[in-house]
């Protein structure tokens, strides 16, 4: 007879239990192992997503959004891969906040970044950003290894080869729509050498600057050309306001001699026209016109007169003292 | 005993050997195959389910995707002794799996070797050309200069003004350009690399920049360029300000001059005219005109005036 139960009891009870249940444990094991199964068979593709399928190790399909099913317990392997999303590279800058209202930028360096040769051997700054999606998530995650600095490095160095070929006016100015538009060609065609499942949606210049070091010199020629701009409005100015008065006064100094001219000549054939009017008359009896002309003049003249003296001619030393003489009385 | 322990044991070891005689190759990967370190057979590029000997036989695994590489920049000069700085980058993949391991072991390994591969290869393409060469890729600029020029030309025979902008620097042909620089890189290198089992892609020439003592002449030359430009630019403009401010003057005087002579021409026509009319007309009867002449004059100037006369004056003739 045993006093106290051996050390091994519980695992006796234990074994005991299994062996008479064993077809319900069994039972409730396979249904547990069924429902983890079943909850990790299928699974959900966001709206900006899709999923590579891995089954295996290799490569089965890829789901666009929606419900599917996989084979669970690590068979398949689903990746999900962000391919709506637009992502921005930045070179020669970099947003340091877009959370505030308005964006800020690192004020780091990134010169090694952005300065450049142009094609005339000079230096320009050049910041530009790169907007790409996924367009093939299998390629995208399995071609290359580091998909991101393959953009990188193949945007720095196009863009490079591009501003190369340019002249550092066309830089700073007139080709910067033609810059970002070859970049984007010659960058696609480089990922797509690659076969790496990017497609590039747009690359936009930034700030284009000369290098600080040489900002004011360039600043000089616009400022030289902006005053050179001014001087000759200026004088421009001042022959369009002087020429046309002057123009003007000619042509005021042509009529008036017009006039003058005019007026003289219609006077002399007013004053002929008369003359002849009265030499007619005067030929129709010339002693009575003479006498009648003269004696009207005569009758106007002494009707008009105040005070005639009129003096023998033989007369001499003659003193004036004609008012004197009439006032003094 | 018992008949269950022993199924459990057998089925534990027949799974071990299931499990070391099956592998999974991964997308991206490719590998191949050791007996006792030993390789064996072909390599295994395909992803998927594969079987080998179990416990006896190995996977060695490397990456079958594109690989990149980064070269540290180097100063080097170019053929034309300018000192710039070169950074290249390239895309590489293991193509011999065999050769791969064998030589290089793995990436760390392949990394060196490309290292100086690479790095004397690129030295050796770049000093051996103009700087030129390495910056621009074609001759597209020369066209853009040359429309330039035209424009200006065409803008200047229609009598427009236009400010140039100076090219300083002879903008020469180049030969190679950038990308066939890139290319003989890769040419140069693909040999070597062959026997590393490792396929180059390309090689990109990331960043090329001037030297520290070299961009700062080079910056000297940009001032200095760009302030002739300025001096230029404003004693074109004082020029044409100079040629307009003449053309002001000369314009002025030749309106008022002509104006003069054109008036003064007027007059003297119509005082010419007038008297023609007057000769004509009184050429008739002279000494009748002389009477109406002074009986006018008469009326004129003696009304209301204060006159002492002699009796024998001519202007009194008439009065005798």
């Amino acid at each position: 007879m045993q006093n106290r139960p051996p050390e091994n009891y519980e695992w006796l009870k234990t074994k005991e239990y299994f062996k008479k249940n064993s077809k319900t444990v069994i039972s409730i094991i396979f249904l547990f192992v069924l429902g983890i199964g079943s909850l990790s068979s299928f699974y959900t593709v966001e709206p900006d997503e899709e999923a590579v399928v891995i089954r295996l190790g290799k490569y089965q399909k890829t789901n666009p959004p929606g419900l599917h099913f996989k084979i669970p317990f690590g068979i398949d392997n689903v990746i999900k891969v962000k391919t709506k999303i637009v992502h921005q590279a930045e070179f020669g800058f970099r947003t340091s906040s877009s959370t505030e209202r308005r964006t800020t930028y690192s004020s780091k360096n990134f010169d090694t970044e952005s300065l450049m040769l142009t094609g005339d051997l000079n230096v320009a700054e050049v910041q530009w950003v790169v907007q790409f999606q996924i367009s093939d998530p299998f390629k995208f995650i399995f071609q290359t290894s580091e998909p991101i600095t393959n953009i990188r490095d193949i945007s720095e160095s196009i863009m490079r080869r591009v501003v190369g070929d340019k002249t550092v006016t066309e830089v700073l100015t007139t080709g910067r729509v033609e810059i970002a538009t070859q970049s984007r060609e010659l960058m696609q065609g480089v990922l797509d050498h690659y076969d790496m499942g990017i497609s590039i949606k747009t690359v936009k210049l930034q700030d284009v600057n000369p290098p600080r070091t040489v900002q004011d010199s360039f600043n000089e020629v616009n400022s030289a050309k902006q005053e050179q701009e001014k001087m000759i409005n200026q004088a421009e100015e001042a022959y369009n306001k002087v020429i046309p008065e002057a123009k003007g006064k000619a042509k005021k100094l042509i009529s008036e001699a017009n006039g003058y001219a005019e007026a003289k000549v219609n006077r002399a054939l007013g004053d002929t026209s008369r003359f002849l009017a009265i030499y007619e008359e005067y030929n129709k009896a010339p002693n009575i016109t003479k006498k009648r002309i003269y004696l009207e003049t005569m009758e106007e003249l002494f009707g008009s007169m105040e005070d005639t003296t009129i003096l023998d001619a033989k007369v001499k030393g003659l003193l004036p003292v004609f008012g004197k003489l009439q006032g003094a009385n | 005993m018992t008949k269950s322990s022993i199924l459990i044991i057998i089925s534990f070891f027949a799974f071990i050997t299931f499990y070391s005689s099956t592998f999974i190759l991964s997308e991206g990967h490719q590998a191949i195959v050791t007996e006792f370190g030993r390789p064996v057979g072909a390599p295994i590029t395909n992803a998927g389910l594969h079987f080998k000997k179990p416990f006896i036989q190995d996977i060695r695994l490397v990456d079958k995707r594109i690989l990149s590489w980064d070269g540290f920049p180097n100063q080097i000069p170019t053929k034309d002794k300018k000192y710039i700085k070169v950074d290249t980058t390239a895309r590489w993949r293991i193509i011999d799996v065999l050769k791969f391991i064998q030589t290089v072991q793995n990436e760390k390994g392949a990394k060196t070797r490309l290292d100086t591969i690479l790095d004397g290869h690129t030295r050796d393409v770049i000093s051996s050309h103009n700087l030129v060469e390495a910056v621009r890729n074609s001759n597209e600029i020369l066209n853009t200069i040359e429309d330039q020029k035209e424009e200006i030309k065409k803008q200047k025979e229609k009598g427009l003004f236009i400010l140039e902008d100076e090219i300083s620097v002879d903008v020469e042909k180049i030969i190679e350009g950038r990308e066939k620089l890139s290319q003989m890189i890769v040419n140069k290198a693909d040999k070597e690399l062959q026997e590393l089992g490792i396929k180059l892609i390309d090689v990109q020439l990331r960043r090329i920049s001037y030297e520290e003592s070299v961009e700062k002449k080079v910056y000297e030359r940009m001032i200095s360029e760009r302030k002739r430009i300025a001096q230029k630019i404003r004693s074109i403009g004082k020029g044409e300000t100079a040629e307009i401010e003449g053309r002001l003057t000369r314009d002025l005087q030749k309106i008022e001059s002509e104006a003069y002579r054109t008036a003064e021409s007027v007059r003297g026509q119509a005082d010419g005219k007038a008297a023609a009319i007057y000769a004509k007309a009184l050429k008739i009867n002279p000494g009748f005109y002389d009477f109406i002449r002074s009986m006018e004059a008469y009326k004129k100037s003696i009304k209301g005036k204060k006159y002492i006369l002699t009796n024998d004056s001519e202007f009194l003739k008439f009065l005798k």
